[in-house]
């Protein structure tokens, strides 16, 4: 069952471990937290490896780590005054004790004088650079006043500010800043105002979440580490309740996450994120004006939550599961039972499926869209889960089209198409055939967390389609 | 907001409703089809369409939403409403039993969307000669006038009524979100429509005013 989960965790671990360079790092950690507190049995599964017992999340620190060192830019430093004078002070003092290795043993007050020249040169090397430092220190500083009083005016016509408006406002100053220093947002700017063109948009946006010292990344960054760290302690302990289960019942009750207590974090990790992609996104627009128009911001909303949410996903599908589990049992109930029942018997009309055997050669009726559908679980982007879920049901109407036609290929061909009465069945027929009860979990987190204006359109009704199939599945026994 | 230009595009959803065997497909499929003959199906054939209209120099984009007619998937109804603009209930004249199912829907919309939804109660016809029986025809307009809802006979073999009815129903639906609008207007909270309802979307890329106020908060 946590396939999937562990799946996206060996993904996770293996982009750390290739970011990092450091193929030792995690372990070296969990040996650390394994001294300490042997009880952390999260810390210690990431340990046992090949074991099979893996905890599919990382603690929230590695986490963390993992997000900045993904940026490709992570490694563009530019270094301060004080840092360049101790490198050249260092670069001096080899120099010197190279001089002093050739010195003869009779040369004795040379090499005084060469020590307090050394001695002289590093002293002045750091009050240059501490003047230095201080200088852009103070430019720094007026040059922030500067930007928020540019920040004031931006925001003057708002009146009264909350809370989040002062948010927004500090983090455009800080966009502001930015601009000072790197001039790839002025040339985007110019070059999609003399092109406006959707790819170029898609490039700047995608080319602006690659930049981890932006304050947008930073933004989101922010954010995710927020949501993983509520997230970490619920899905780790609750796979340990899973895993406890044969040790003794003391342990189990001091371990055990009551439902009601489930809810209680499922709900405040909700409302946390319901306002991100918001606020990201309009922090977003006030850096790049260029993008506020109505198709600009769908295209920058979608590219933002999927930068969002795709390391988060894994973690928030075992909240999910463990929130939905009477509804995935359901499910899987009725999964076994049905495995290997016909269209039919899922009330799909015979006209709607090959009704000789042998024209299916060995297979079923809409393979192709059960498999289109198991690829959902794969992807961690609810975006493109959405889109698995259209073309699954694409494949059904194509389908149902092909084996009607042939079906009805000696009476004349009736022009009525495929309508919700003969695609729900057949999509429960789908879904019961994926064999995958995470889809129940999987659909009500995209439900949650698809923005609203997708809702309406063709990927709407396709995942309020697939959601009531999925609930007419866990519903044959009852 | 500024006053509204004609810069703005409407965007409605509108459910369908119906038994299995009243022809609500045949009936969109129809609308959808007729007049612009091209590419108005979706890959998702007659369950999910879309038409662009302009009406009084508006620019209105539908999308129409068929739902299952058997029982058995009943039980996520709410879910396929929600956020409608509008809903076409078919029933077939000839049955009185589909008439009954549309009177339990309009009750389950009007439970969850209260009057923000526009409804239009659609009795078919198979052939023009088919006739109410006296009685009958009293009772359904008075119910559709008791429920704020307009009723049509169309045939879609004979393709009658279906471009009235979806325009009357277009009509209805923009009246009820310059409504809201207006509401929105006096300072009603706007967040509480925000999520329900219409959705106006700005037209084509506007020049945005340098130095303004932000034009997404």
């Amino acid at each position: 069952m946590n396939i999937p989960l562990q799946s996206a965790y060996s993904f996770l671990r293996h982009t750390y471990l290739v970011t990092t360079g450091v193929s030792s790092a995690v372990h070296v950690r969990v040996k650390q937290s394994k001294a300490t507190s042997p009880m952390k049995a999260g810390h210690r599964r990431v340990l046992s490896d090949g074991d099979g017992k893996l905890s599919p999340f990382l603690p929230p620190e590695v986490f963390q780590k993992l997000l900045i060192e993904a940026s490709q830019n992570a490694g563009k430093k530019v270094l301060t005054p004080i840092e360049e004078a101790s490198r050249l002070n260092q670069k001096l003092k080899a120099k010197y004790e190279a001089r002093l290795a050739r010195l003869t043993p009779g040369q004795a007050n040379q090499k005084t004088s060469l020590t307090l020249s050394l001695d002289r040169q590093m002293m002045e090397n750091l009050i240059i650079a501490k003047a230095r430092q201080d200088a852009l220190q103070r430019k720094v500083e007026e040059r922030r006043l500067r930007l928020q009083e540019a920040a004031n005016r931006r925001f003057a016509a708002s009146g009264a500010m909350t809370a989040e408006d002062q948010e927004q406002r500090a983090l455009y100053t800080n966009v502001l800043e930015y601009e000072q220093d790197h001039d790839w947002p002025k040339q985007w700017k110019a070059n999609i105002k003399e092109n406006p063109d959707a790819s170029i948009v898609l490039g700047l946006v995608s080319y602006l979440l690659s930049c981890s010292d932006h304050p947008v990344v930073q933004l989101l960054r922010k954010h995710q580490y927020r949501v993983y760290n509520r997230l970490y302690p619920i899905v780790s302990r609750s796979h340990l309740e899973s895993a406890s289960l044969s040790l003794n019942s003391s342990h189990r009750t001091q371990k055990f996450l009551h439902s009601g207590e489930l809810l209680f974090h499922f709900l405040q990790i909700r409302t946390t994120l319901f306002p991100i992609s918001d606020q990201l996104l309009s922090l977003c627009l006030l850096s790049f004006e260029c993008l506020n128009t109505a198709s600009y911001r769908d295209l920058c909303l979608a590219s933002i939550e999927e930068a969002f949410f795709t390391p988060l996903w894994s973690a928030l599908m075992a909240l999910f599961r463990k929130v939905h589990r009477e509804r995935e049992q359901a499910f899987e109930t009725s999964m076994r039972i049905y495995c290997n029942s016909s269209p039919g018997d899922i009330g799909v009309p015979s006209k709607l499926f090959p009704n000789d055997p042998e024209l299916l050669q060995g297979s079923y009726p809409y393979k192709a869209a059960v498999q289109e559908l198991k690829l959902l679980v794969q992807d961690s982007c609810p975006q493109r889960k959405l889109e698995c879920i259209v073309r699954t049901l694409r494949l059904i109407c194509a389908y149902a089209e092909n084996y009607r036609c042939h079906n009805e290929s000696d009476s004349t061909p009736k022009t009525a198409a495929i309508g919700a009465d003969d695609l729900l069945p057949i999509l429960s027929f789908v879904a019961l055939r994926c064999q995958c009860p995470q889809l129940v979990a999987e659909c009500a987190a995209l439900e949650e967390f698809i923005h609203e204006g997708y809702l309406i359109g063709e990927e709407g009704y396709c995942l309020t389609s697939m959601q009531t199939a999925l609930v007419y599945v866990e519903s044959l026994l009852d | 907001m500024a006053a509204t230009g004609g810069g703005k595009t409407y965007s409605f959803k509108v459910v369908l409703l119906g038994e299995g065997c009243v022809g609500k497909t045949s009936l969109v499929l129809r609308y959808c089809e007729n007049k612009f003959n091209d590419k108005h199906i979706t890959t998702l054939q007659a369950s999910f369409l879309t038409k662009k209209l302009n009406i009084t120099g508006r620019r209105v984009n539908l999308a129409i939403w068929d739902t299952a007619g058997q029982e058995r998937f009943h039980a996520l109804g709410p879910i396929y409403y929600r956020d409608s603009n509008g809903a076409v209930l078919v029933y077939d004249i000839t049955d009185m039993d589909s008439f009954q199912k549309v009177k339990n829907w309009v009750k389950e919309l009007r439970k969850m969307l209260g009057n923000d939804i526009c409804l239009c109660i659609v009795g078919k016809i198979l052939l023009l000669q088919t006739r109410f029986s006296g009685g009958a025809i009293v009772v359904v307009y008075s119910y559709a006038e008791s429920v704020g809802a307009k009723h049509y006979h169309t045939s879609a073999k004979l393709n009658k009524g279906i471009e009235e009815m979806f325009l009357d129903l277009c009509k209805r639906m923009m009246e009820t979100a310059q409504a809201e609008e207006r509401l929105k207007g006096n300072g009603a909270s706007q967040s509480a429509s925000s999520r329900r309802g219409v959705q106006i979307v700005d037209d084509e890329p506007q020049a945005t005013p340098t130095g303004g106020c932000c034009s997404s908060g």
